[in-house]
C-alpha cells in the first residue's frame, strides 16, 4: 500500500525556474477534456429536429441545467450558464474516470479541485462587480457595521477552502477506500461495489454540489 | 520498564485506531437513528408510502454512515500499519491521526442524519415530491461530510508524512494539537450543516414551488456554517508543517498543545450556532418565500457574529504558535499557555451557540414579518453582542495570563 503517497511528477526546468508538474493529473485532466470534445463535436455535427443519440443526452442536460441557472441567475447574468455546464461536466466525468481499470481521477489531486473553486471564486466576484458596480461591490463588506470587514474577507476566502477540499477529500477517500479494501480482500467482490457507491454515486453527488455551489456564489454576488 | 521504539509506536496505532472508529462511531449512529425514528412516525401517518419511506431511509442512512466509513478505513490502515524503523514521534502522529478523524466524524454522521429524517417526515406529509426531496436529502448529506473529509485529509497526512526530520520534542505537541484542533472543530460545523439541510428538505415538501430558493439558502448557509471546521483545519496545518525544530521542548510543547485545543474547542459553539440560524433560515423561507432576500441577509449577519469566538480561538492560536518563549522547565512555564488556550476554548462554545439562538429566534419572525426586517436585526445585534461578553472575558483572561503574568 505504499503507493497512496507516491505523486507521479515531470520536473521541468525552465531558464533557471524549476516547474514540477503532476504527470498523471494532467494526463488524465487531456483525458477527460478530450472526451468532452469528442462528445460536442458528436453532438452538434448533425443537429437535426429528430435528435440523434448524442444530441439527445445534450439536450437532456442542457435543459436540465438551464432550469437551474435560470432560478439561480436574473436575467443579465444567465450568460454563465455554459461556464456552469463545463464545470459539471469537467468534474462529473473527472469523478468517473476512476472506475475505469489503469485511470484515475484528477479531482483526486488538490491541484485540480482548487484550479476550479478559484476559478469560481474570481468569476463570481467579477460578476459581483460587474453587476453592482465596485462601491457597491466594496461596501457590502462593511455591512452591518465597519467593523465586520475582517470577519466578511475571512468568510469569503473560506468558501474557496471549503468547496475544493469537499471535492478532493471525497474522491481521495473514495480512492483510497477501494485501494485499502481491494488489497485487504484480494480484489474479490467487494471492490465493484465499492466503486459503484464512491465512483458512481458520491462522484455524480459531489459534482452537482460542486456546480450548485459555483452557481450559487455567482447568484450571491450577483444579488 | 523501557521498551524499543517500535513497540510503542504499534501501541500508539493500535491506540490511534481505536480512537478513530471508536468516537467516529458515535455520530453515524445517532445521526442513523434519528432517520430511522423519523421514518417510523412518517410510516405511520402515511402507511401507504411504507414502501418510499423506507428507501429513502435507507439511502440516506447509507450517506450519514459515510463519516463512520471514513473513521473505519483510518483505524484498517492504522491497524496494517508495518513499522520500518519510523522515529518516536511516529506514534503521537498516529494518536493524532485517530483523533482527528474520530472526533471529526461525530459532527457529520450526526449532520447527515437530520436531512435523512425529515426527506422520509416530507414524503410522509406530500409525496409527489419524493424525487425532489430524495435529491435534496443527497445533496445535503454530502455537504455534511465536508467537516470529516477535512479530518481524514489531515489523519491521511499524519499517516504517512515524513517525520524523520521532526524532533521528538516539542513536535510530539504539534502532532497531537493538529489532530485536536481539527477534529474537535469539526463537530460543531458538521452537526451544524446538517440543521439547515434537514430543515431546507421539510420544507421543500410544504412549498415544492420555491425548491430552488430553499435549496440556494441551504447551500449558503450550510457553507458558512462549516467556517469554523476550515480555521481548525488551518491550525492544524500550521501545526504540521511549521518547523518546531530550533525550539526549546518546555513550554513549547504546551503552546503547541494549548494552540489546538484553543480553536478547536471553541469552533464547537459557532459551528452548531451557524446551523441552527441557517436552518431556521430555511424553514421561514419555505413558509414565506417572498421573504428570501432579508431573511438571507440577516442570517448572513447573524453567521458572521456568531463566528467571532472562533475567530477569538484562532487569534489565541496564532498568538501561542508565534510569541517567543524563553526555556523554562519550571510548572508556571507550561501551565501559562495550556491554561490561556483551554479558556478561550471552552469559553467559545457558549458565545458560539447563544449568539446563533439569537440570530435563528430574529430570522424566524423577520420570515413572517418582514416589515421588522431593520428593528430585529438591530435588537439581534445588540443580544449577540451582550451574550458575546462572556467570550469576550474568556479572550481578556487568555491575553492577561500569556502577557502580564
Amino acid at each position: 500500500m505504499g503507493d497512496i503517497t507516491k505523486v507521479p511528477q515531470w520536473i521541468l526546468n525552465l531558464g533557471g525556474m524549476e516547474f514540477t508538474l503532476n504527470s498523471e493529473t494532467l494526463i488524465m485532466s487531456w483525458i477527460v477534456m478530450g472526451i468532452i470534445i469528442l462528445f460536442a463535436v458528436a453532438a452538434t455535427r448533425r443537429i437535426s429536429f429528430l435528435p440523434g443519440s448524442y444530441q439527445t443526452i445534450a439536450e437532456v442536460m442542457v435543459s436540465a441545467f438551464q432550469g437551474l441557472v435560470n432560478d439561480a441567475l436574473d436575467e443579465g447574468n444567465r450568460h454563465y450558464f455554459p461556464l456552469i455546464m463545463t464545470i459539471f461536466m469537467f468534474v462529473w466525468l473527472s469523478n468517473m474516470l476512476g472506475v475505469i481499470p489503469f485511470l484515475s481521477e484528477p479531482t483526486k489531486d488538490l491541484n485540480t479541485p482548487l484550479a476550479y473553486g478559484l476559478l469560481g471564486f474570481f468569476i463570481s466576484h467579477y460578476a459581483g462587480i460587474k453587476t453592482k458596480g465596485f462601491k457597491a461591490y466594496a461596501s457590502e463588506y462593511f455591512q452591518p457595521m465597519f467593523f465586520m470587514m475582517p470577519l466578511n474577507v475571512i468568510g469569503e476566502l473560506s468558501k474557496v477552502v471549503s468547496i475544493s477540499f469537499r471535492l478532493f477529500g471525497n474522491i481521495m477517500g473514495g480512492s483510497i477506500i477501494i485501494m485499502v479494501v481491494g488489497h485487504l480482500v484480494y480484489s474479490l467482490v467487494l471492490p465493484p461495489l465499492l466503486n459503484a457507491f464512491f465512483g458512481l454515486f458520491v462522484g455524480t453527488i459531489q459534482a452537482f454540489v460542486f456546480t450548485m455551489l459555483t452557481l450559487v456564489y455567482i447568484s450571491v454576488q450577483t444579488k | 520498564m523501557a521498551y524499543p521504539d517500535q513497540i510503542w509506536i504499534q501501541a500508539a496505532s493500535f491506540a490511534g485506531a481505536a480512537f478513530s472508529v471508536g468516537f467516529g462511531a458515535i455520530g453515524a449512529a445517532l445521526g442513523e437513528g434519528y432517520a430511522a425514528g423519523n421514518a417510523s412516525e412518517a410510516m405511520g401517518r402515511n402507511p401507504e408510502k411504507s414502501g418510499d419511506i423506507l428507501k429513502n431511509m435507507l439511502i440516506g442512512q447509507a450517506v450519514a454512515e459515510s463519516a463512520g466509513i471514513f473513521a473505519l478505513v483510518i483505524s484498517m490502515l492504522l491497524i496494517f500499519f508495518e513499522g520500518h524503523g519510523e522515529p518516536l514521534v511516529t506514534a503521537f502522529a498516529f494518536l493524532g491521526a485517530g483523533l482527528s478523524m474520530g472526533l471529526s466524524a461525530i459532527g457529520s454522521g450526526m449532520g447527515g442524519g437530520f436531512p435523512a429524517a425529515e426527506a422520509c417526515q416530507g414524503i410522509a406529509d406530500n409525496p409527489e415530491t419524493q424525487g425532489m426531496l430524495t435529491t435534496n436529502m443527497l445533496i445535503g448529506s454530502a455537504v455534511c461530510q465536508t467537516p470529516a473529509i477535512f479530518g481524514m485529509v489531515v489523519a491521511f497526512l499524519l499517516m504517512f508524512m515524513d517525520f524523520s526530520k521532526i524532533p521528538l520534542e516539542p513536535g510530539w505537541a504539534a502532532l497531537l494539537g493538529g489532530g485536536f484542533a481539527v477534529g474537535l472543530g469539526a463537530i460543531g460545523s458538521g452537526v451544524g450543516s446538517g440543521i439547515p439541510a434537514g430543515s431546507a428538505t421539510r420544507g421543500m415538501a410544504r412549498q415544492p414551488a420555491a425548491a430552488t430558493t430553499i435549496r440556494t439558502n441551504m447551500l449558503i448557509g450550510s457553507a458558512v456554517s462549516q467556517t469554523p471546521a476550515i480555521f481548525g483545519m488551518v491550525v492544524a496545518f500550521l501545526l504540521i508543517f511549521l518547523d518546531w525544530s530550533d525550539k526549546p521542548a518546555a513550554p513549547y510543547w504546551a503552546m503547541l498543545l494549548g494552540a489546538g485545543l484553543s480553536t478547536g474547542l471553541s469552533a464547537i459553539g459557532p459551528g452548531i450556532g451557524n446551523g441552527l440560524t441557517a436552518g431556521e433560515a430555511a424553514e421561514g423561507i419555505a413558509r414565506v418565500p417572498e421573504t428570501s432576500g432579508p431573511v438571507t441577509t440577516t442570517m448572513l449577519i447573524g453567521q458572521t457574529v456568531a463566528q467571532s469566538t472562533v475567530i477569538y480561538g484562532f487569534l489565541v492560536s496564532l498568538i501561542l504558535l508565534f510569541i517567543e518563549r524563553e526555556a523554562s522547565t519550571t510548572m508556571v512555564a507550561w501551565a501559562i499557555p495550556l491554561s490561556a488556550g483551554l479558556c478561550m476554548g471552552f469559553g467559545g462554545i457558549g458565545p458560539g451557540v447563544g449568539e446563533g439562538i439569537a440570530a435563528a429566534y430574529t430570522v424566524r419572525r423577520i420570515a413572517r414579518d418582514q416589515e421588522l426586517n431593520v428593528l430585529l436585526t438591530r435588537v439581534m445585534l445588540v443580544g449577540q453582542a451582550v451574550s458575546e461578553s462572556t467570550g469576550i472575558y474568556s479572550l481578556i483572561v487568555s491575553l492577561l495570563l500569556l502577557f502580564v503574568i
